[in-house]
């Protein structure tokens, strides 16, 4: 087991490298030269010290000053990458990159990139966790009902709007309830994380965080609705027909004991599996839904990230996506085998 | 389900009366009919299957009905243009009832005119009647409510502006309604009186108007621009008032003491000076060249006019048409490309009305023809024949409406409305929904063609040889998987944006991207299916045969995983148009000129919008709802009928 857990957490470095090397090489061909504009602003604030007609002179040496501490003084990529993991020295002879824990310079928000990260983690963690366990509460319950009952008018009804449910886009779905909840109903506010221009503390403050969080919550539950719930059905219906159902029905036992500790016992194999990879995928939050809502949390910030080309951010938090996936499958494969014993995940 | 207990109730009477012997061979026998189904091909299954799921069925007819729509629909919009725009047009609610003249007036049209989205008419009787889109955007200021005193007196002349509405009573006095938050009517006075204060970019009506009122019978000409107005008196004085920022030389306009006419195009007053020779624009060099017709070459106008002079001049939003004393026509400004041209008219034929809309001219001569010409965007053009009877011509914005000798409305023609309404540039809804429908379903299935191709490829070679090739790919396919599709694509567009492409290459990039991410499912699914098949018995004889081991992958094999490959086709292509909106969606698919479903929707972002608006993005979303819905519930439908496994359990 441990054998087998080394050598897939091994083969997952040696994936997240190449994802990271490729991710690299997709950003090398935006044509922005960092060292170029940073250099032109210092020129520019050392104006009047500069003596007439030597300003491109002093340029060149402010620009190569720059290309040398951000890595950029040489064309070739494989280097730049190799700089930029940490494996090969600046011009200076030191090192400094991933490895080093040089997670990048957010140049929009002029602080280390960690610092940009923090607080929209802690806000996508906290709409998701909530999120998760209502969706998770509405739809395993709901599964069930449906695979019990499978055939009758209520199945074929959540069938149908479960199908609805998936097929509609997140932006669609959000507009839509935005357009009930917001303009018609007016029970939520449309966006926002706060009431404006107020302090609460404690209780208070979290009554208008939850407040706020009410609308991208049911939308963000409402859009997993679909796919978890046929999910759910499909796996306990598998199970329901399964020889073991047979037998226990036929020694006579109750039904609820029949679906409920037979049946849904066989079912949960697969279930575990998605829950597990939707607890992982909480840190990942929604761009589109945390877009729309203006919560600031992941989602947003790589939006704005790619919006204002701010790379080094967006490079950090797709490196994590993957990794956090990464992970995902890898937890998704153990569980697997803890929750069946029939699978033996070390072959 | 419940009539059957009453059926077998009947039969049980039947029975009685009848006697048992014959009915229960009957019933038999149609019971043994029913359990012995014939034998079909499975395809022939397969369909039978389907066309039993009505909602299915359904579904699928009417994806088969979108499908036709936005393929054939664009070869009937021969006038539609991606980057077409309408500022007096922006947001306006569905609506066809652009050209509905009331019944009442339509016997008794005294003068007609309108300038955005709405027409007004007076009647002989004095009376002020309204129609087209008369709610003006989120203000709500519905222009149709005529006020009281203007429906109790009568009135003279009427003029429409864009969002504001001017009538003259027979008194002199002048009514406006409308929107008057720059300056479209109300006096200084009122302005400092009111909470918004006096705003210096704007002409405020002058007081002596709006006290003593204006001497009916000397009026020559009461006209209406964006947001300003002129009334011209037949000893070429004028009173002009309105919003300076959209007229920006109304101020030198506000300086003159007479001019002989005076009409609006959307940026420009333009005036005849008191020789009749020139246009005054009060800027050098501005319209100082005319064309004898559309699309002619440019000549001085002193050259030109060798003498003659201007009559009258008409104004569009870009040109203007000047009728000269001796009946021919000129015009200066701009056209667009598209624009048709003056008619040749006969010897001793000549205009002696021309009136002008947005962007067309109609024009009537001695001999009673009616012509249209300038832009046809929107069929402003379509002269019908019974227009020959008119005697007098109306026009504004879009629509030209004739009058013939008795008063009576003979002909309209032009914009009828918006089915969907239009955009906050100006375009129709409905067109571009078409268009968008076919920019969408064309990207949605290219990338499924793609992801296709190469998911069946890899999943073939990964499944057919296995061992050390089977790892490799399967790793691969990993890494695809590991990707997080919606930032990754989002990244690539965005880093592709900074780079220089042309439009039609980055939609083919966008394409690309989308397939080549989606692939790793279906090679997958192959894989698994080719590995069940390859152990099978025909395959095993194929191959002690000495078939060729390519032969066996794909012409034994490759048939049988075909239905897995057709239903994720299916289920895939939905996917790929919902990733494609969710992209568009976000600003980082398919840009704008050109329409997809997703970023038509882009503008829905915040409340106000979303209500006030509503049009801009229901019928969009309706669109794209009951695509990926029938496409889904097809698919499924699909994978249930061609699963032999799954009909059994059903």
């Amino acid at each position: 087991m441990a054998k087998y857990v080394l050598k897939r957490i091994g083969y997952m470095l040696v994936v997240l490298v190449i994802l990271s090397f490729i991710l690299f090489m997709i950003y090398s061909l935006v044509p922005a030269n960092r060292a170029y504009t940073d250099a032109q602003t210092e020129l520019k604030t050392l104006k009047n010290s500069i003596p007439k007609g030597q300003e491109q002179e002093y340029f060149d040496q402010i620009y190569l000053r720059y290309q040398r501490a951000y890595g950029t003084d040489t064309n070739n990529k494989i280097i730049r990458y190799l700089r930029w993991v940490g494996l090969y020295p600046l011009y200076d002879g030191s090192y400094d990159g991933l490895l080093q824990g040089n997670l990048g310079y957010s140049y929009d928000y002029k602080k280390p990139v960690v610092d940009v990260v923090a607080q929209p983690m802690v806000n996508t963690i906290k709409l998701n966790i909530y999120a998760t366990i209502l969706a998770l509460g509405i739809t395993i319950p709901l599964g069930i009902h449906c695979a019990v009952k499978r055939g009758t008018r209520f199945d074929q009804g959540i069938q149908v709007f479960t199908i609805i449910g998936y097929s509609l886009p997140t932006f669609l779905i959000a507009i839509l309830f935005i357009w009930i909840f917001c303009s018609k109903l007016h029970i939520f506010p449309p966006s926002g994380m706060k009431t404006p221009g107020t302090n609460f503390t404690g209780f208070a403050k979290w009554k208008d965080e939850m407040y706020y969080m009410c609308l991208p919550l049911i939308v963000e539950t409402f859009c997993s609705l679909g796919g978890m719930t046929r999910y759910v059905r499909a796996s306990m219906i598998e199970a329901l027909s399964m020889d073991c159902i047979k037998t226990a029905r036929a020694k006579g036992l109750r039904e609820k004991v029949v679906i409920y500790s037979h049946a849904w016992r066989n079912a949960l194999i697969p279930i575990v599996t998605l829950v597990v990879g939707w607890f992982l995928g909480i840190f990942g939050g929604s761009i589109v839904i945390e877009n729309i809502f203006g919560w600031n949390g992941m989602g947003r910030l790589m939006f704005q990230g790619l919006q204002v080309a701010d790379y080094d951010v967006v490079m950090l938090m797709q490196m994590f996506y993957i990794a956090v996936s990464l992970i995902g499958t890898l937890v998704i494969d153990l569980i697997y085998g803890l929750v069946d014993p029939r699978v033996r995940v070390n072959k | 389900m419940s009539k059957k207990p009453g059926k077998k109730n009947a039969s049980w009477i039947v029975r009685l009366f009848r006697g048992g012997s014959n009915t229960l061979a009957d019933e038999m026998d149609a019971a043994k009919a029913a359990d012995v189904e014939a034998i079909v091909s499975p395809v022939r299954q397969i369909v039978n299957n389907f066309l039993e799921r009505k909602l299915a069925v359904g579904a699928l007819i009417l994806l088969i009905c979108m499908f036709i729509f936005v393929f054939v629909g664009p070869l009937f919009m021969p006038k539609y243009k991606d980057a077409y725009t309408e500022v007096t047009q922006q947001s306006m609610a569905p609506n066809m009832r652009l050209m509905s003249v009331p019944k009442e007036l339509k016997n008794d049209i005294k003068m007609i005119d309108s300038y955005g989205s709405f027409t007004v008419g007076l009647s002989n009787a004095g009376k002020v009647y309204i129609w087209g889109s008369t709610q003006l955007g989120t203000t709500g200021i519905d222009i149709g409510d005529i006020p009281e005193e203007v429906q109790n007196a009568k009135i003279a002349m009427v003029a429409a502006g864009i969002d504001h509405v001017v009538a003259i009573g027979e008194d002199g006095h002048i009514y406006c309604w409308g929107a008057n938050t720059l300056g479209q009517y109300g006096t200084e006075a009122e302005a400092e009186a009111s909470t918004k204060g006096v705003n210096p970019n704007i002409a405020y009506m002058p007081q002596e108007l709006a006290d003593e009122g204006v001497d009916v019978a000397n009026v020559k000409k009461l006209t209406c621009g964006y947001q300003a107005t002129a009334i011209l008196m037949n000893d070429g004085s004028f009173y002009l008032w309105g919003n300076k920022l959209t007229y920006a030389n109304m101020d030198r306009y506000l300086a003159m003491p007479t001019i002989e006419d005076i009409d609006f195009t959307l940026n420009y007053i333009v005036g005849l000076t008191a020789k009749r020779n020139a246009v005054y624009t009060g800027s050098r060099d501005l319209y100082t060249t005319v064309r004898a017709n559309v699309g002619g070459t440019g000549v001085p106008i002193n050259d030109f006019l060798d003498g003659r002079k201007i009559e009258s001049i008409t104004a569009t939003n870009t040109s203007m048409c000047l009728l000269l004393d001796d009946g021919s026509v000129c015009f200066a400004g701009d056209f667009p490309l598209d624009a048709t041209k003056v008619p040749e008219l006969e010897e001793g034929e000549d205009f002696i009305q021309i009136v002008g809309g947005s962007y067309h001219y109609s024009g009537l001569t001695n001999k009673g023809h009616v012509y249209s010409w300038g832009s046809d965007a929107l069929n402003q053009c379509q002269v019908p024949s019974s227009a020959d009877s008119a005697t007098e011509l109306f026009s504004g914005s879009f629509q030209t409406y004739a009058k013939d000798a008795n008063g009576d409305l003979c002909a309209k023609w032009g914009l009828k409305g918006y089915l969907f309404g239009t955009d906050t540039r100006g375009a129709d809804i409905f067109q571009r929904i078409i268009a968008g429908g076919k920019m969408t379903m064309t990207v949605g299935a290219v990338a499924v063609i793609i992801s296709t191709i190469i998911g069946i490829i890899i999943g073939c070679l990964a499944g057919y040889f296995g061992g050390k090739v089977d790892v490799l790919l399967m790793r691969v396919a990993e890494i695809f998987s590991a990707i997080p599709f919606l930032p990754f694509a989002m990244i690539l567009s965005a880093v592709m944006s900074r780079m220089v492409l042309s439009e039609t290459m980055r939609i083919f990039i966008i394409m690309c991207i989308l397939g080549v991410l989606s692939w790793p499912g279906l090679a997958r699914l192959v894989r698994g299916q080719i590995l069940v098949v390859r152990e099978s018995e025909y395959v095993v004889a194929a191959q002690s045969m000495g078939v060729k081991e390519a032969t066996i992958a794909f012409k034994h094999i490759l048939p049988n995983v075909m239905s897995v490959i057709l239903v994720s086709l299916m289920l895939d292509f939905g996917t790929c148009m919902l990733t494609e909106s969710s992209l568009s969606y976000l600003g980082f698919g398919v840009a704008y000129p050109r329409p997809t479903w997703g970023n038509m929707l882009n503008g829905a972002n915040n409340a106000t919008i979303i209500n006030a608006y509503w049009w801009q993005w229901v019928f969009t979303s309706i669109f794209l709802a009951v695509t990926t819905v029938c496409i889904n519930i097809v698919g499924d439908a699909l994978r249930d009928v061609m699963d032999p496994k799954s009909s059994v359990e059903k």
